[in-house]
């Protein structure tokens, strides 16, 4: 009886296990090794057309001098996109949730507050951060126009990407600041007493204790929003368009060929060509992920 | 004891579930069996149409779908309109799924030899017997000759033609052209007067929606009329940009681009940041005084700008020899087939048989703001206006350029509009460069 705790007898662990994998085998692996198989076609997604085997030619064509200049400004941007959100997001919401787990009036509604951009979605969030930076009205133009300035915003190439990483941090910032809070709960008291009684200050304390008890919610949250970051495309088709330049990342040159083709032009869509930079994408989530995540173990046995 | 009581509530909970897995896959197949599939006999059951979004057409639709349901009472339609952005992920899931009936096909026409490769997955539908053959249908002889043969794949016709538009015109506010004593520019030149005159006086010459990229290329589609003012002119300079005998860096390309990117610099301060759907309502408020536009647009403009001054329409000069600015051009507005899949044939067939009668196709080119590609039809009082513009029918370059698939996003139009300043960062001649350099390396 002791073996099988919690459960009298072991069918039920086989079977709610049983079906957890199946569900994982249906609807995650057998489609990522589908999207595998296309990678190597010409799959254009329409009935009565022929698909032929390609074998690597859409590699190819994604690493070929022609698509090299887009394929490497989409890698570009989403690196960019990925370490500059990530960064500034542990940073923020560290710095919030040290604030909001010190006793404060009011602490509960401000939580509430700091989480709510999450539930909104990507297309309210889409929406509300176009209507802020709407360049004939819009609140960021009127005050912007105070001190004499004026901008395009998400249509300026030069500026479009910085600002829809400030509002994927918004949209997220809730989410990390709750890991962290649920770190910082679980760090006894005590030793944050002991410390003060032998004399450590504020920033010793942070330091000493509360840095490396809170490592493995910074490696959850490291790890959570790199994964996000670099899948993302939603927040910058909503804000900046499909086939704008500036603000092209991977995640978003893999819908834009696999279900829309460029807009305005006969730019066809390809599924296979699709799941070749998915694959790429894939590779590069993976390879990220995966140094990241040595890197954040290393240094949580190190702290 | 224990053990039976647990077999018992093992077989209540399979029992349980076994009733709501019976319980789900009867409702799915209810859901997934609405329609009747009547592929012969009298039209009934549901309609799915599917359509690529504009206002006006939608408007249109909406109105030729309500009089064909009081005439086919057994028949519902299903009536959806995708944003452009989209159309092609829903047209592709639909048309695999075998739920549409009538739907839009995009960039419609048969390829010269040497750009085969690049044939559109609707022509390609075609040619592999995923669409219906619309050749021997009565209605198809209500439509123009001329337009049904830019259509023509393999010499049949697939596709009914709603109507053309014009994409290379300027909408202008004539009030304000009257009070500045201006005149409708007929040159380069002109147009080039037209824009410091009315910058002097404090007004914005141009609007535009640039954060949609598009419509900062229907300015480059203007200046492409003028440079190259005819089908043969335009086929002509396709074929050559193909078989590298014109680069992207010559003289004429990058004079597109150089005379694109000086209207630019005459439209509202940044316009690359203003949304398409932005531009009629800033024009009615006179924030500018022209902007470049489709006539599929003008009911639209009209309605924004109500009785608060008068609107006219010219061809973009691009040219500075009137005689290739004298007409606009223009494109075969939206096509719609009927797929080889679909379940509700006879009514598609049934719809496309009415939307072609007279009477219904005109209340559809008021609404829809297209001009028509049947003869004898008669015109809105916009169209009318414009009339001297529109007396040959001039295909636009978005008609007749081939893009090549396998090179880089400069070169998609060819020339490159999205990489100038503001929308991009360079000047015409990088833009030229690297258009030239992302064409030559597909080769």
């Amino acid at each position: 009886v002791a073996t099988s705790f919690p459960f009298p007898r072991r069918s039920p662990v086989r079977v709610t296990f049983g079906i957890g994998l199946a569900a994982l085998t249906v609807f995650g692996l057998v489609p990522a090794v589908a999207v595998l198989v296309v990678s190597f076609t010409d799959l254009r997604g329409l009935p009565y057309l022929p698909v032929d085997w390609v074998g690597i030619q859409n590699y190819v064509t994604f690493f070929s001098p022609a698509k090299w200049p887009d394929s490497l400004n989409a890698l570009r941007n989403t690196v960019v996109f990925a370490v500059v959100s990530t960064v500034f997001q542990i940073a923020l919401a560290l710095a919030i949730a040290l604030l909001l787990n010190r006793p404060l009036r009011g602490r509960s509604f401000y939580r509430g507050v700091v989480f709510m951009p999450t539930i909104l979605g990507v297309t309210v969030t889409g929406l509300v951060w176009s209507l802020i930076f709407n360049v004939n009205r819009g609140p960021a133009t009127s005050l912007l126009s105070l001190f004499g300035g004026r901008s395009a915003f998400f249509g300026d190439p030069t500026i479009a990407l910085a600002l829809v990483i400030v509002v994927q941090v918004w949209m997220v910032l809730g989410v990390a600041v709750i890991i962290f809070l649920s770190g910082l709960q679980s760090i006894p008291d005590e030793l944050s007493e002991a410390a003060n009684i032998d004399g450590a200050g504020a920033w010793k304390r942070l330091r000493f204790i509360t840095f490396p008890l809170l490592a493995p919610a910074i490696t959850a949250n490291v790890l959570l929003s790199i994964v996000n970051a670099l899948q993302s495309y939603q927040l910058t088709y909503v804000l900046s368009g499909p086939s704008n330049p500036a603000t092209q990342v991977l995640s978003l040159l893999v819908y834009v060929q696999g279900f829309g083709g460029v807009s305005g032009t006969a730019q066809l869509q390809s599924q296979g060509y699709a799941s070749a930079v998915s694959i790429v994408q894939f590779v590069l989530v993976g390879v990220v992920s995966l140094i990241a995540l040595r890197f954040l173990r290393r240094r949580e046995a190190r702290l | 004891m224990a053990t039976t009581k647990l077999r018992v509530e093992a077989l209540a909970r399979r029992t349980v579930l076994s009733a709501v897995a019976v319980a789900a896959m009867t409702v799915l197949a209810a859901c997934s069996g609405t329609t009747a599939p009547t592929s012969s006999g009298a039209p009934s059951g549901t309609l799915q149409i599917l359509v690529s979004s504009a206002d006006a057409s939608d408007a249109a639709f909406k109105a030729v779908n309500g009089g064909f349901e009081k005439k086919y009472p057994k028949i519902k339609v299903v009536f959806s309109s995708v944003p452009n952005a989209s159309y092609a992920a829903t047209k592709s899931s639909r048309l695999t799924a075998g739920n549409v009936d009538v739907f839009v096909v995009n960039s419609f026409r048969e390829l010269p030899a040497f750009a085969k490769d690049s044939s559109s997955d609707d022509v390609l539908l075609a040619q592999s017997g995923g669409l219906l053959d619309l050749t021997k249908q009565p209605f198809m002889a209500k439509y123009t000759k001329t337009v049904l043969d830019t259509q023509a794949i393999g010499g049949k016709q697939y596709a009914v033609p709603t109507g053309l538009s014009y994409a290379t015109g300027v909408y202008y506010n004539k009030t304000l052209f009257e009070k500045d004593g201006l005149t409708v520019p007929t040159t380069w030149g002109e147009l080039e007067k037209v824009m410091s005159t009315l910058k002097a006086k404090g007004v914005t010459p141009f609007g535009i929606g640039g954060k949609d990229i598009w419509p900062a290329g229907v300015v480059g589609l203007g200046i492409v009329a003028g440079e190259y003012p005819t089908a043969a002119d335009k086929a002509k300079a396709v074929q050559s940009i193909w078989k590298g005998t014109t680069k992207l860096t010559d003289p004429v390309p990058e004079e597109i681009l150089t005379k694109t990117e000086e209207i630019y610099q005459n439209a509202q301060p940044n316009f690359a940041g203003t949304g398409y759907a932005d531009i009629p309502t800033g024009f009615a408020a006179g924030d500018y005084a022209m902007t470049v536009d489709g006539t599929w647009n003008a009911p639209v403009i009209t309605a924004a700008v109500g009785s608060s001054f008068d609107i006219g329409y010219f061809p973009l000069p691009g040219s500075d020899d009137a005689k290739n600015n004298a007409l606009l051009n223009g494109k075969i507005e939206l096509q719609l087939a009927v797929p080889a899949n679909a379940k509700n044939k006879t009514a598609a067939l049934a719809w496309l048989n009415y939307f072609s009668t007279k009477s219904v196709y005109t209340t559809f080119l008021t609404g829809s703001g297209f001009t028509s590609a049947q003869p004898g039809i008669a015109s809105t009082p916009f169209l009318d206006s414009i009339k001297q513009y529109t007396t040959t029918f001039e295909p636009g370059w978005d008609s007749v350029w081939v893009p090549n698939t396998k090179a880089g996003q400069d070169a998609v139009y060819p020339f490159n509009f999205p990489a100038m300043v503001p929308l991009g960062t360079s000047t015409p001649e990088q833009a030229a460069q690297a258009s030239q350099t992302a064409w030559s390396a597909a080769f």
